[in-house]
């Protein structure tokens, strides 16, 4: 079922966190709401479940207009980012509640619940209590609970975040596997960019109640609307120059680097600007080269990870397949890969 | 002893004789004199020994003879006697001769003493025989003794001769101080009126606590709690006022509600009733008002600790079980109430103790009427023990009173303690050590 947001605002009294945003998440889609601490998920996500009733605007499910509709009316799964198990009772009674509330037998009910927790694997755990139960245990009752009801719209307030980094994996592709079968309208809140790739069709990008961009992952990556989105995305994460508009080249003041733009990028001579190179795009096979010292020096296992300070104080990150040949306090000539870098006005406006 | 041990008693020591004074004392008090008859009669203090009527009456079942003798004066020449003829003025040859010849003898009856007095040699006149006569009658009725010993020794120079079991039976008659007994608890065992009042103490726990403490409260929170929050705390406030108003201008106000010249009188008044005292007219009504004040006044609590209780369960639960689908009323039922079990059980126990030994509300408005309609077993103590009608205040019976609600009251927290299984109340610590 599809999910519109059309001028949704929301404020708690005086403060502001949402104005005027507006998406739509389509029918049988996974949306990633992405962002720093603080910016407005769980706020956007408690208006689409009913709990805040939006200042303004419209809240859409299918054709339908749910703004002031209570939680009950809207068949909606929600992960809480605390959970929100019910203390006194048992793993089972929990993942049920949905259900008893709305008459099924008890017979069904049992059914249903052993069904939805070999899914998210704690069949072993239902006669517990959430006391008994460790963090990421919970999480997936909490899962296990959105999930029982088969709702039309699944809502995930960083429903990962506490387990290990296997589970992790293996929830995140379960996750994705349960929504795609069921065709269930996904919004995933989340810290973690990873994931976030990972599990969702589009990406939006939120900061301080505004949406920045929505894109596929890869779109978002390669071609991120400012400099905040690039930063957002990617680990290890991009490296910005700062440097000037020079004859349609990106200058560094006292510095022989000089990064020739394509046509497309007009801003005026002399303007600020900020070059962000992606880690990958620094490396002994660029085009533009930028000597400089090793700084830092980290292996991944499968890659290496420089930080290079440039001769004129600027620092790139570079990554590159394990080698054994540079170590800390090296002097290296690598080279930045033009084509590829990302230009940027001094507001952080990609041009 | 370590040294750290011993600082640990001197610490406590304080503490423990504060227990000992306010806490046991008053129990072991009660105990005492519940186990004696003592009255208004009988003083707290040890008692006389007094031949009064009521004690010769007790006499003569067991010993008709003496009984009937102790009853009448006799007439013994003693040393006052002889002082009080010296002082008549009379011949003095009449005093002289009668301490010679018969200090220290007794006459049975009038008769005998006056032939006596008349054979003198010195022979007064018939008028001087009876005032002489008159200064040796000596009677035993209504005479006070603060000892057996001077009982014993006066009956003994009035010539009443008795043997130790004889002496026993009338020591014990005629004392006027309590004594041990036993029979308070047999007297409340068995007696109708205690039946009546057990059954009053029931009906007010049960109903105060179930209608008001318990299920109005709960209302009052779950009320509360889906209210906004500026008008929920000012009506939290207001359902306090009847906690915060002393007790005795709140039932003050009930009363001028109830009375003959109140607002009920006049409103009814209105519509023809003739006027007349609500809460007093009968039991069904005093029995209403009774459990309306303690009513609101005990709600309050139970509201405070309900609405605490539920104000330290996480709004996620709410946000969760809405989504989740859960109406108003699967919330209350699903969510709330199973958290409030401990809360419920904590109120039911406290106000239960705190209902069976409270009597100020009742004694303040209907003073346990009309009749003895409501009177209640801790008011019923008091006035046996402290304050009624009849004057005779029966301490030990009223402190025996007082003794079985000591008891129930202990009996039933144990059994309170049970049900809370202080082991899992006292929760195993987060931090271990
Ligand atoms: N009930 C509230 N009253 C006032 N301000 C609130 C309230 N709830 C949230 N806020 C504010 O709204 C902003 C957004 O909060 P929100 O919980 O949506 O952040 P978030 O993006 O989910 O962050 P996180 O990733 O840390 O969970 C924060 O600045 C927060 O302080
Ligand atoms: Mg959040």
């Amino acid at each position: 079922m599809r999910i519109l947001l059309d001028n949704f605002s929301k404020s708690f009294g005086a403060t502001k966190v949402i104005e005027n945003m507006t998406f739509e998440v389509g029918h049988g889609e996974m949306l990633a709401l992405l962002g720093p601490s603080g910016c407005g998920k769980s706020t956007t996500l408690f208006a689409i479940c009913g709990i805040h009733r939006p200042t303004g605007g419209r809240i859409l499910f299918g054709d339908r207009d749910v703004t002031d509709l209570p939680s009950q009316a809207r068949n909606i799964g929600v992960v809480f980012q605390s959970y929100a198990l019910y203390p006194h009772m048992t793993v089972a009674e929990n993942i049920g509640f949905p259900l008893k509330v709305k008459g099924m037998a008890t017979a069904d009910i049992g059914k249903e619940v052993d069904r939805i927790s070999g899914l998210v694997h704690i069949g072993n755990l239902l006669g517990r209590r959430p006391a008994e139960l460790s963090g990421g245990q919970q999480q997936r009752v909490a899962l296990a609970r959105a999930l029982v009801r088969k709702p039309d719209v699944l809502l995930l307030d960083e429903p990962l975040a506490n387990l290990d980094a296997k589970l992790r994996l293996e929830m995140r592709s379960e996750i994705r596997r349960i929504q795609r079968e069921t065709g269930i309208t996904a919004i995933l809140v989340t810290h973690d960019q990873v994931e976030a790739m990972s599990m969702c069709d589009r990406i939006a990008i939120m900061k301080e109640g505004e949406i920045v961009q929505i894109a596929t992952p890869a779109e978002m990556y390669s071609d991120p609307r400012t400099a905040f989105v690039a930063g957002f995305l990617g680990n290890p994460p991009i490296t910005f120059l700062r440097g000037v508009m020079a004859n349609g080249a990106f200058v560094i003041p006292d510095s022989e680097i000089r990064v020739p733009l394509p046509a497309s990028v007009s801003a005026p001579e002399g303007a600020k600007l900020m070059l962000g190179v992606r880690p990958e795009h620094f490396t002994p096979t660029g085009d533009i080269s930028a000597p400089g010292n090793v700084t830092f020096a980290e292996t991944q296992g499968r890659e290496n990870l420089y930080d290079v300070q440039l001769n004129g104080g600027s620092l790139l990150r570079s990554i590159q397949p394990v080698r054994h040949d540079v170590n800390i306090g090296d002097a290296v000539t690598w080279a930045i890969d033009s084509k590829n870098a990302l230009v940027f006005d001094d507001d952080g406006r990609r041009l | 002893m370590n040294t750290s041990r011993m600082l640990g008693l001197v610490m406590i020591a304080p503490a423990a004789i504060m227990i000992l004074l306010f806490f046991l004392m008053p129990v072991v008090l009660t105990g005492v004199f519940s186990m004696t008859n003592m009255t208004t009669a009988t003083g707290i203090s040890g008692g006389a020994y007094q031949i009064a009527p009521h004690s010769l009456n007790d006499l003569k079942s067991t010993m008709p003879d003496i009984a009937e003798q102790m009853a009448q004066p006799r007439y013994a020449i003693d040393e006052a006697g002889m002082k009080a003829v010296e002082g008549l003025g009379l011949d003095a040859g009449i005093a002289t001769e009668l301490r010679a010849k018969h200090i220290g003898d007794v006459f049975q009856t009038r008769r005998e003493a006056e032939r006596m007095i008349k054979g003198l040699d010195q022979r007064p006149s018939t008028p001087d025989v009876k005032k002489i006569s008159e200064q040796f009658n000596r009677s035993v009725v209504n005479s006070r003794f603060s000892s057996k010993e001077e009982l014993f020794s006066a009956l003994d120079t009035l010539g009443f001769k008795l043997t130790d079991a004889q002496k026993d039976s009338v020591a014990d008659v005629t004392y006027t101080g309590w004594n041990w007994t036993t029979e308070n608890f047999s007297r409340i065992a068995s007696s109708p009126d205690m039946a009546r009042v057990l059954f009053n103490t029931l009906l007010y726990v049960a109903l105060v606590l179930v209608l008001f403490n318990t299920a109005y409260a709960m209302l009052l929170m779950i009320w509360t709690h889906y209210m906004p929050s500026a008008p929920a705390t000012i009506f939290r406030s207001i359902w306090l006022l009847p906690r915060i108003t002393p007790v005795v201008i709140y039932v003050l106000m009930w009363k001028w509600l109830a009375w003959d010249t109140g607002f009920i009188s006049v409103l009814m008044g209105k519509f023809g009733y003739p006027p007349k005292n609500y809460m007093l007219d009968n039991a069904y009504n005093a029995w209403v008002f009774v459990v309306l004040i303690n009513g609101f006044i005990g709600a309050s609590m139970g509201m405070l600790v309900f609405s605490s209780a539920l104000k330290a369960i996480p709004k996620s639960q709410f946000f969760a079980s809405e989504v989740d689908g859960a109406s108003r009323w699967q919330q209350i039922r699903y969510i709330i109430l199973p958290q409030m079990r401990w809360p419920i059980l904590f109120v039911t126990c406290y106000q239960t103790l705190s209902l069976l030994a409270s009597f100020n509300e009742i004694l303040l408005s209907t003073r346990g009427g009309p009749g003895k309609a409501t009177e209640v077993w801790s008011l019923a103590a008091y006035h046996t023990a402290l304050n009624n009608y009849a004057g005779n205040l029966e301490y030990g019976l009223g402190a025996a009173m007082a003794l079985v609600l000591v008891v129930i009251g202990i009996v039933l927290s144990l059994g309170y303690l049970r049900i809370f299984n202080y082991g899992t109340l006292v929760s195993r610590p987060l931090i271990e050590d």
